[in-house]
């Protein structure tokens, strides 16, 4: 009986004094924070950046809310809306009238600062796998090829 | 650069595109059948079809852009009318993997490159006709075939710039000129590039040069 009193009045103290924690912090240090800006970056396969390429972002409606133009690196700052979430950016390059890339931004889903299609697969693997479709076109039709031949 | 984005040409471009590309295709494969000898272009076209796939990863800076290899000229005088349906094939997996142009503006795209390539095996094919000896033969095949490896180039150009102008109505020779400007590089080269392979085949194995048949 006494030791559990004794451990109820223990388990009380250590509550307590947890809630005090908080409390008794007098030099309470303050972290803020602003996100000053959206980097966008352009470039066409290959690495070139694609300069002076008309940007537009638009909001999830569709509204238009900030243009510009990209700089030499490809790249077009801008600074995100408070309560906006979600951005879709439309990059049209002017210097090769036909090109054109869009790209989602999900505030909520942003990780490690980059998306869109800087994630890619490596260009090799996509050369690679572009000459195995070849192959397989080819061993499909030579196969159809012979198929017919045998048959007649 | 000449592969066209999705969501910048009008409906009615696009529609076309797929059309032509389609017939052209069915009027290639009618062609096959017709002559019969398909397995024999099988590897041909397989290895035609990689190269035109590959050389568009080729860039060359040109002032503020950058333009690709197109290989189509070279396609063309090698295949001959089956340049049509390896061109499509290579545009497909060059959308697909490389995300040059759009899965919209296949057929466009399709048609802008494949009926140039159509035009240069024409070209050659016109220009080397008739009977003559060895020496002069190599002459004439490197003319015709640098003649029609840059044709296809710029009329791709034109074919592009066309399209896009179809559907924005904006001016033609200005998009036309800046287009070709930025391309005379590449057509220069590709039209070395495509008289040296055909001088090159016919010395080496003439039967595979598609421009030279006699045939068809």
């Amino acid at each position: 009986m006494n030791v559990k009193q004794m451990a109820c009045i223990f388990a009380v103290l250590v509550v307590l004094s947890c809630l005090c924690i908080s409390v008794a912090s007098a030099h309470r240090m303050h972290v803020v924070h602003t996100l000053s800006e959206l980097e966008i970056e352009a470039y066409f396969g290959g690495g070139t950046p694609v300069r002076d390429a008309d940007v537009k972002v638009y909001d999830i409606d569709g509204n238009l809310y900030i243009e510009g133009t990209t700089d030499e690196e490809g790249k077009f700052r801008f600074p995100p809306k408070i309560g906006m979430e979600e951005y879709e950016v439309v990059v049209n390059a002017t210097h090769m009238p036909g090109h054109k890339g869009e790209t989602t931004i999900n505030l909520s889903q942003v990780s490690a600062g980059a998306g869109g299609v800087g994630t890619e697969i490596p260009l090799y693997t996509r050369v690679i796998a572009g000459f195995g479709y070849l192959i397989g076109i080819a061993g499909f039709a030579m196969a159809y090829v012979y198929w017919k031949r045998n048959k007649k | 650069m000449v592969h066209i984005s999705d969501g910048i040409l009008s409906l009615p471009v696009l529609a076309a595109g797929w059309a032509i590309t389609i017939a052209l295709l069915a009027v290639a494969i009618w062609w096959s059948k017709k002559k019969g000898n398909l397995e024999e272009e099988i590897p041909k076209l397989s290895v035609m079809t990689a190269a035109f796939f590959v050389a568009s990863l080729i860039h060359i800076p040109v002032g503020p852009t950058s333009a690709h290899f197109i290989l189509n000229g070279l396609v063309g005088v090698i295949l001959g009318i089956f340049a049509f349906p390896a061109i499509f094939i290579g545009v497909v997996l060059q959308t697909v993997l490389f995300q040059h142009g759009g899965i919209t503006t296949i057929g466009v795209n399709t048609v802008n490159i494949g009926i140039p390539a159509l035009i240069a095996y024409c070209i050659f094919k016109w220009g080397n006709k008739g009977g003559m000896t060895l020496m002069r033969k190599e002459l004439s095949v490197w003319i015709f075939g640098a003649l029609a490896g840059g044709i296809a180039v710029f009329l791709a150009v034109i074919f592009t710039a066309f399209s896009l102008v179809l559907s924005n109505e904006e001016a033609f020779f200005a998009i036309a000129i800046a287009f070709t400007v930025a391309h005379i590089p590449i057509i220069i080269i590709e039209a070395i590039i495509t008289g040296s392979i055909a001088v090159f085949l016919l010395k080496v194995k003439p039967e595979l040069i598609g421009g030279l048949g006699d045939d068809d």
